[in-house]
C-alpha cells in the first residue's frame, strides 16, 4: 500500500493557493459528461453534493434515511469554529490551526490542519449566505463564544442547534439542485459495496431499504461522506443509523484506514440508567463553563447530594488541576470520571455517574442568569431523566461521541483507491488524535465546499477513464456478492427464533467489550485479551443471530444485523490499532504510557505517524503502514493542563 | 424508577397496499424511565423471539432533532407531552394498565410504507420548490457585512428550528403542511439574504404544497400544539401575507 | 392567469373566505344599526325602513351585491368543508383535539348553516312580506311567537360562534398575528360575537318577554 500523501511544497500559508493553481481543472462544458456518486448527505456529503452539482457535474446522491435532512450532523449543538477574529480577541488562522494541531495531540497532517483554518472563514461567510440563522449582537453582527476551552472566542452559532441549521443550509442548496435536475437524489439506500474497475473506483452497489432491490450505481468518481463509527460500541451519541459498512466495504476492496482506534469519549453525556438503553444523550459541554464537578469524598455515599457537606465532596478536576479547572480537555475529563467510578465514588443508581452542580453558579449570578444560558439543556435534562438541575446537580458520564480514525485520504483527500475519495467524520484527516469542540462541523463543510471539488476536477482532468455502463463484469459480481451476504445474514432464520439470539444482543456485547478494553484506557493485556475474545462474537453473530422477515423487504432487523456484522469485523483493526501504538496521545491513553502524575506521556520517537491498515483477506492478520508525520512549522510539545 | 405493565394496540400494515388494521399486544416490565420508542424496542425484541415480525417505526437521533421519528398516540400527534417528539416521551406519562393506541401519521400526502413508517418526500419536494437563497458555493460577501437585527434572527431562528417530522400534517384535522411550509417561507422572509426571492418562494412552495395533495388551512391550531418545536401559527400569518402580496404584485 | 392561480391555491381560497367574511361582517354593523331602532320606538324604526325603501336602487344594487358575496362565502366555504372532509374521514380510529377552544372553528360550516336557513327564513319574511302591514308590526307580530323568537335566538348563537372564530380566522388569515395585538384580538374574538348576539337576539327577547308590549 502506497501512501503519498500529496502535500505540496511550500510555506505553510501558501499550500493550499499554490495546490489549487497547480491543480487541473475540468472544463465547464466538459463537466456535465462526467458522473459524480457522493454516498452522505451530512454537512460534507451535502455541501459537496451542491457544490459539485453547481459546477455542473452530473451528481447522483445517496443516503439511507427518509431525507438527507435527516443525517446525522443535524444533531451537533454546540457551534463552528473559524478564524475571523471578529471579536478582536488575538484570534487568527495560525492560531486556529495550532489550536487544532495541538489539540490533536501533534497527529495530524500540519498542511491538512492548516487548510482547514484557512478556509474556515470562507465556511461562516457561505452559510451567512444561506440564511443560516446564526446568533447576533444587538448591533447585528455575529456572535460568538468561545468553546471547549478555547482562550479565544471563536465559535459561531445558533442556539444549541447549530448542527441544524448548518445542515439545513447544506440540504437547502442540495435540494436547489436536485429541483434543478443536478443532483439525483436517491434516499433510503445503504451502500454495501465500492465497485473497481481496472483499479478505480467506478461505482457502488447499495440495498434500497424500502423493496430490498439491489441496484448498483456508476459513476467516474465516488465520494463517501459516511461519517463516524462510534455506533461500535453499541451506545455512543451517534445517530441510531450511522455506521461503518461503507467505510469498512471499501476498506475492503483496497482503502487503507487510518487510526482506527481514535475515538473521543465526551465528558458530559446524560449516564446509562439501564440495559434496555439505546443511546446515549450529550449535555452540551458549555454546561462545564459554569458547574462544577464533583463526587463524594468517600465510596458508597448514599446521602443525598444535598446533605453531603463541602468538607466530604471532591471537586477532583478543581483539585487536580487548578489553572483549567473544569474546562479541562474532553478527554481529561473523561478519564477522570471514570477514574473516580472505578475508585467507587460514583454516584447515581449505577454509580456511573458523577455530579455536575450548578448550585454555586446559581448563588453567585442568580437563577434567572444559569436558566438564560442553560435553560433548554436543563430541560433536555429534565425531559429525559425528570430531575431539575437546578434543584439537584445534574448526573453526568462519558459517552462514544466522536471517531477522529477513518479512511485514509491524501492532501486531496482521495483514499487509496483511484477515485474514491472521503469526506467528514469518515476520514482522519484533520483531528489527530483528540478533537476540538466546534470542529467537526467546520471540517465536515470545509471538504464538501471548498475542497473536494478542486480535488474531483484535479483527478478526472489527470486521468483518462474508459467508459462504463454499470453492466460489466464487476458491477454484477458486487451485486452477486451483496445478495450473497444478504442470504448468509439470513441463513439462520429458516429454523426459527428458539435458541438463538437478536441482532442487538450481539451488538452489545461487542459494545461491552469494546468499552471495556478498548474505551477510556486502553492496557496492553486487556486489549490481547479483547482481540482473544473478538473471534467468539464473530463466530456466535453469524451461528446464532435470528432474523426475522426477508431480504425482499422493508427488514430494519436486517439493516441493523449487516451493519453489526461489519463492526464485528472492523473491531478487530480497532483493538489492534490500539495495541500497536504503544504510547498515549489525545483520547487514546495506554496505561502503560503516563506521566508519574498519571497523564497521558506521548511518544514522539516512535509514534509520529498515522497507523494505515491494510486489509489483507478474512483469514489472514491485517497489515499496518505508516505515513509519518513531519512537523516543519510547529514544534510539538507536551500537553499539560495543571 | 417504576415499572408498569401495558396493552399496546398498533397499526400494522405490510405495505401500502395491503390493508392494514390494529394489532393488540401485551407488554409487562416497562420501566417508566424508558423513552418511547426504547419500549417499541423492547416489544420488538420480543417479537422477534416469538418468531413474529418486529414493528417497522422510523428513528435515527433520538434526541428528538432529526425528525425522523413520529406517530400518533392516542390521538395525539408524538403524544401526549408537550413539546417533544416521540423519541423524547418517556413512559412516565404513562401509568399502568393503561392501553395505548400507536398509528401512523396519516394524510393523503404522506402513503403508509409499512407498520408506522411513512413516506414523507413530499415536504422534501416543498423545500425543493424554492425553500433556499439561491446562491452558489462561494465569492459570497463577509459574514458581517449585513447586520441582521438580533431580534429578527431570533425570529427566523425560531421558524427555522422546524425539524421536518410531519406532526403538523398529522394532527391537522384537513391535513395540510402549512405549519411546515411557513416555517420556512418565515425564516427566509424574515432575513435579508432570502428577501430578493421571496415572491417567487412563496408562490411556489404553496403551489407545491398543494400540488402533493396537503389539506386547507382552516386555523384550527393543532398544529402549533402538537409541534415538537413549538413553531408558532404567527408563521402562518406571514406565509399568508407574504402569498397575498406576491400573489397581487408578482409577474 | 394570475388570478386563476391564485383563487385556485389553497390561500387564495382561503383569502376569499375572509375578504367575503369580512365584507359579511361589514354589513352586518350596518345592519345591527338599522336594527338598534328598533329599541327605540316603533316610529323611528318604520321611519328607517320608510326611508330605506324609498330608494329602491340602492336597496337592489347592495341586496345583489350582498347575494354575491354571501354566495361566493358560501360556495366557497362548503367546498373547502368538503375538501377537508374527504382529507380527515376516518383517519385515525383514535382522535384527540389538543386544542380547547376547537368548538367554534369544528362547526364552523354547520354553524354557516344556520346562519343561511335563517336568512332565507328572514328574508322570505321580512324582505318580501306583504307590504300591506307596516315592517314595524310584522316584526313584532313574528318575533313575540315562541317558536319563531326561539329560532331567531338560536340562529344568533350560532352567528356568536361563527363569528367567535371566524373573526380571529379572518385576521390570521390576512395575516394579521402579532404579539402586541394579540390580546386586543382575542378580547374582540368574545366582544364582537357577544355584541351581535345582543343586539339582534335581544329583538325576540324584547318582544317575547314582553318589554317591548307598548311598541
Ligand atoms: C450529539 C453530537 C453533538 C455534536 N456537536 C458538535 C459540535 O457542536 N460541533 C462540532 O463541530 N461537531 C459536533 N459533533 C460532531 C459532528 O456532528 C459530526 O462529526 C459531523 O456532523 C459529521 O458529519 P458528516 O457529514 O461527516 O457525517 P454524518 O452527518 O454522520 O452523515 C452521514 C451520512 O452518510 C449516510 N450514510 C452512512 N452510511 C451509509 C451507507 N452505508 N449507505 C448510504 N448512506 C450512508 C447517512 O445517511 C448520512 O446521510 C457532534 C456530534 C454529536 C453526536
Ligand atoms: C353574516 C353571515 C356570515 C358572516 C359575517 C361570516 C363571517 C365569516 C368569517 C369572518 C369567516 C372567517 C374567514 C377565514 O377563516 O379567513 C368565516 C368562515 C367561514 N364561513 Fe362564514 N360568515 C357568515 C355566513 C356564513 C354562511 C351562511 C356560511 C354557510 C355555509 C358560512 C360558512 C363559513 C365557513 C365554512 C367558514 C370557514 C372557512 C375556513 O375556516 O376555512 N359562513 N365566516
Ligand atoms: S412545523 Fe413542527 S410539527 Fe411541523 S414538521 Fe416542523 S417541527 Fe414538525
Ligand atoms: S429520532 Fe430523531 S427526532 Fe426522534
Amino acid at each position: 500500500m502506497e501512501l503519498n500523501s500529496r502535500v505540496p511544497s511550500g510555506p505553510l500559508a501558501d499550500k493550499w493557493n499554490n495546490h489549487k493553481f497547480s491543480n487541473k481543472l475540468v472544463n465547464p462544458a466538459n463537466r456535465r459528461k462526467y458522473k459524480v456518486i457522493v454516498v452522505g448527505t451530512g454537512l460534507a456529503g451535502a455541501s459537496a453534493s451542491a457544490t459539485l452539482a453547481e459546477q455542473g457535474y452530473e451528481v447522483q446522491t445517496f443516503c439511507i434515511q427518509d431525507s438527507p435532512r435527516r443525517a446525522h450532523s443535524i444533531a451537533a449543538q454546540g457551534g463552528i469554529n473559524a478564524a475571523k477574529n471578529y471579536q478582536n480577541d488575538g484570534d487568527s488562522v495560525h492560531r486556529l490551526f495550532y489550536d487544532t494541531i495541538k489539540g490533536g495531540d501533534f497527529r495530524a497532517r500540519e498542511a491538512n490542519v492548516y487548510r482547514l483554518a484557512e478556509v474556515s472563514n470562507e465556511i461562516i461567510d457561505q452559510c451567512v449566505a444561506q440564511g443560516v440563522p446564526f446568533a447576533r449582537e444587538y448591533g447585528g453582527t455575529l456572535a460568538n463564544r468561545s468553546f471547549g476551552g478555547a482562550q479565544v472566542s471563536r465559535t459561531f452559532y445558533a442556539r444549541g442547534q447549530t448542527g441544524q441549521q448548518l445542515l439545513l443550509g447544506a440540504y437547502s442548496a442540495l435540494s436547489r439542485q436536485i429541483h434543478a435536475g443536478n443532483v439525483k437524489m436517491f434516499n433510503r439506500r445503504e451502500m454495501m459495496d465500492i465497485v473497481l474497475v481496472d483499479g478505480k473506483a467506478r461505482g457502488i452497489t447499495v440495498r434500497d431499504v424500502m423493496t430490498g432491490e439491489i441496484e448498483s450505481y456508476y459513476a467516474d468518481v465516488v465520494i463517501l461522506a459516511t461519517g463516524g463509527y462510534g455506533n461500535a460500541y453499541f451506545l455512543s451519541t451517534n445517530a441510531m443509523a450511522s455506521n461503518v459498512t461503507a467505510a469498512w466495504r471499501a476498506h475492503k476492496k483496497g482503502a487503507g484506514f487510518a487510526n482506527p482506534s481514535f475515538v473521543q469519549i465526551h465528558p458530559t453525556c446524560i449516564p446509562v440508567h439501564g440495559d434496555y438503553q439505546s443511546k446515549l444523550t450529550l449535555m452540551s459541554e458549555s454546561l462545564r463553563n459554569d458547574g462544577r464537578v464533583w463526587v463524594p469524598k468517600k465510596g458508597d455515599d448514599k446521602r443525598r447530594p444535598s446533605e453531603i457537606p463541602e468538607e466530604d465532596r471532591d471537586y477532583y478536576l478543581e483539585n487536580k488541576y487548578p489553572s483549567f479547572g473544569n474546562l479541562v480537555p474532553r478527554d481529561v475529563a473523561s478519564r477522570n470520571a471514570k477514574e473516580q467510578c472505578d475508585e467507587g465514588k460514583g454516584v447515581g443508581n449505577t454509580g456511573l455517574a458523577v455530579y455536575l452542580d450548578f448550585a454555586d453558579a446559581i448563588k453567585r449570578d442568580g437563577e434567572d442568569t444559569i436558566l438564560k444560558k442553560y435553560g433548554n439543556l436543563f430541560q433536555m435534562y429534565e425531559k429525559i431523566t425528570d430531575s431539575n438541575p437546578v434543584e439537584e446537580p445534574m448526573l453526568i458520564y462519558p459517552a462514544v461521541h466522536y471517531t477522529m480514525g477513518g479512511l485514509w485520504v491524501d492532501y486531496d483527500l482521495m483514499t487509496t483507491i483511484p477515485g474514491l475519495f472521503a469526506i467528514g467524520e469518515c476520514n482522519f484527516s484533520d483531528h489527530g488524535a483528540n478533537r476540538l469542540g466546534a470542529s467537526a462541523l467546520m471540517q465536515g463543510l470545509a471538504d464538501g465546499y471548498f475542497i473536494i471539488a478542486t480535488s474531483v476536477a484535479h483527478y478526472l482532468a489527470s486521468n483518462s477513464l474508459e467508459e462504463v455502463l454499470g453492466s460489466e463484469a464487476p458491477f454484477k459480481d458486487s451485486i452477486q456478492e451483496v445478495e450473497g451476504r444478504i442470504d448468509k445474514l439470513l441463513q439462520n432464520s429458516a429454523g426459527g427464533p428458539a435458541g438463538k439470539l437478536t441482532v442487538d444482543e450481539v451488538h452489545k456485547e461487542l459494545g461491552r467489550l469494546l468499552w471495556d478494553h478498548c474505551g477510556m484506557s486502553r492496557e496492553e493485556k486487556s486489549l490481547e485479551k479483547a482481540l482473544e475474545e473478538l473471534p467468539g462474537i464473530k463466530k456466535k453473530f453469524w451461528d446464532s443471530v435470528y432474523i426475522p422477515g426477508s431480504g425482499k423487504d422493508l427488514n430494519q432487523s436486517l439493516e441493523r444485523a449487516g451493519r453489526v456484522a461489519d463492526f464485528v469485523e472492523f473491531a478487530e483493526i480497532m483493538i489492534r490499532d490500539a495495541l500497536a501504538r504503544e504510547e498515549s496521545c489525545g483520547c487514546h491513553l495506554r496505561v502503560e504510557s503516563q506521566t508519574e502524575e498519571h497523564e497521558a506521556k506521548r511518544d514522539d520517537e516512535n509514534y509520529t505517524h498515522v497507523s494505515v491498515w491494510e486489509h489483507i483477506s478474512d483469514v489472514e492478520a491485517p497489515k499496518m503502514h505508516k505515513e509519518e508525520l513531519k512537523f516543519e512549522f510547529v514544534t510539538p510539545s507536551q500537553r499539560s493542563y495543571k | 424508577m417504576s415499572s408498569i405493565n401495558l396493552t399496546l394496540k398498533i397499526w400494522r400494515q405490510h405495505n401500502s397496499d395491503a390493508l392494514g388494521n390494529l394489532e393488540t399486544y401485551d407488554l409487562d416490565d416497562v420501566h417508566t424511565d424508558m423513552s418511547f420508542l426504547e419500549m417499541l424496542d423492547i416489544l420488538n425484541e420480543k417479537l422477534t423471539k416469538e418468531g413474529k415480525e418486529p414493528v417497522a417505526f422510523d428513528h435515527d437521533c433520538r434526541e428528538g432533532i432529526c425528525g425522523m421519528c413520529g406517530a400518533v398516540i392516542d390521538g395525539i400527534a408524538h403524544g401526549p407531552e408537550k413539546e417533544v417528539t416521540l423519541c423524547q416521551l418517556h413512559m412516565r406519562n404513562f401509568s399502568n394498565g393503561d392501553t395505548i393506541v400507536i398509528e401512523p401519521f396519516r394524510s393523503r400526502a404522506f402513503p403508509v410504507k409499512k407498520d408506522l413508517l411513512v413516506d414523507r418526500s413530499a415536504l422534501d419536494r416543498i423545500i425543493q420548490s424554492g425553500g433556499y437563497v439561491s446562491i452558489n458555493t462561494g465569492g459570497t460577501p463577509d459574514g458581517n457585512s449585513l447586520p441582521i437585527p438580533s431580534s429578527n434572527a431570533e425570529l427566523a431562528m425560531d421558524a427555522a428550528a422546524c425539524i421536518g417530522c410531519g406532526a403538523c400534517v398529522a394532527s391537522c384535522p384537513n391535513g395540510a403542511a402549512m405549519l411546515f411550509t411557513s416555517a420556512k417561507i418565515s425564516q427566509l422572509a424574515l432575513l435579508p439574504q432570502g428577501h430578493a426571492e421571496k415572491k417567487q418562494r412563496a408562490l411556489s412552495m404553496v403551489a407545491q404544497m398543494d400540488e402533493e395533495g396537503f389539506g386547507n388551512c382552516t386555523n384550527a391550531k393543532e398544529c402549533e400544539a402538537v409541534c415538537p418545536k413549538g413553531i408558532s401559527i404567527r408563521n402562518i400569518a406571514r406565509l399568508n401575507r407574504e402569498y397575498l402580496f406576491a400573489a397581487l404584485t408578482e409577474g | 392567469m394570475w388570478f386563476v392561480r391564485f383563487l385556485s391555491s389553497s390561500i387564495g381560497k382561503k383569502l376569499i373566505m375572509a375578504t367575503t367574511g369580512l365584507l359579511l361582517l361589514l354589513f352586518l354593523c350596518t345592519h345591527v344599526a338599522g336594527n338598534a331602532t328598533i329599541y327605540m320606538s316603533s316610529e323611528v324604526f318604520q321611519g328607517y325602513a320608510d326611508e330605506l325603501h324609498s330608494h329602491p336602487l340602492i336597496v337592489i344594487v347592495f341586496s345583489t351585491i350582498f347575494l354575491l358575496i354571501f354566495l361566493a362565502h358560501i360556495g366557497m366555504g362548503l367546498f373547502l368543508f368538503y375538501q377537508n372532509w374527504q382529507v380527515s374521514k376516518s383517519r385515525y380510529s383514535v382522535t384527540t383535539r389538543v386544542v380547547k377552544n376547537t368548538f367554534s372553528s369544528e362547526t364552523m360550516p354547520y354553524t354557516g348553516l344556520i346562519i343561511l336557513t335563517f336568512l332565507i327564513v328572514h328574508i322570505f319574511s321580512f324582505t318580501f312580506s306583504s307590504s300591506e302591514v307596516p315592517i314595524s308590526v310584522t316584526v313584532k307580530e313574528m318575533l313575540g311567537g315562541f317558536f319563531y323568537g326561539l329560532f331567531y335566538i338560536v340562529s344568533f348563537i350560532a352567528l356568536a360562534f361563527h363569528l367567535n372564530h371566524g373573526f380571529w380566522s379572518m385576521l390570521q388569515t390576512f395575516g394579521m398575528n402579532h404579539p402586541r395585538y394579540n390580546d386586543a384580538i382575542s378580547k374582540l374574538t368574545l366582544i364582537l360575537p357577544l355584541f351581535f348576539l345582543i343586539m339582534f337576539a335581544g329583538i325576540p327577547l324584547y318582544f317575547m318577554t314582553g318589554l317591548g308590549a307598548s311598541y
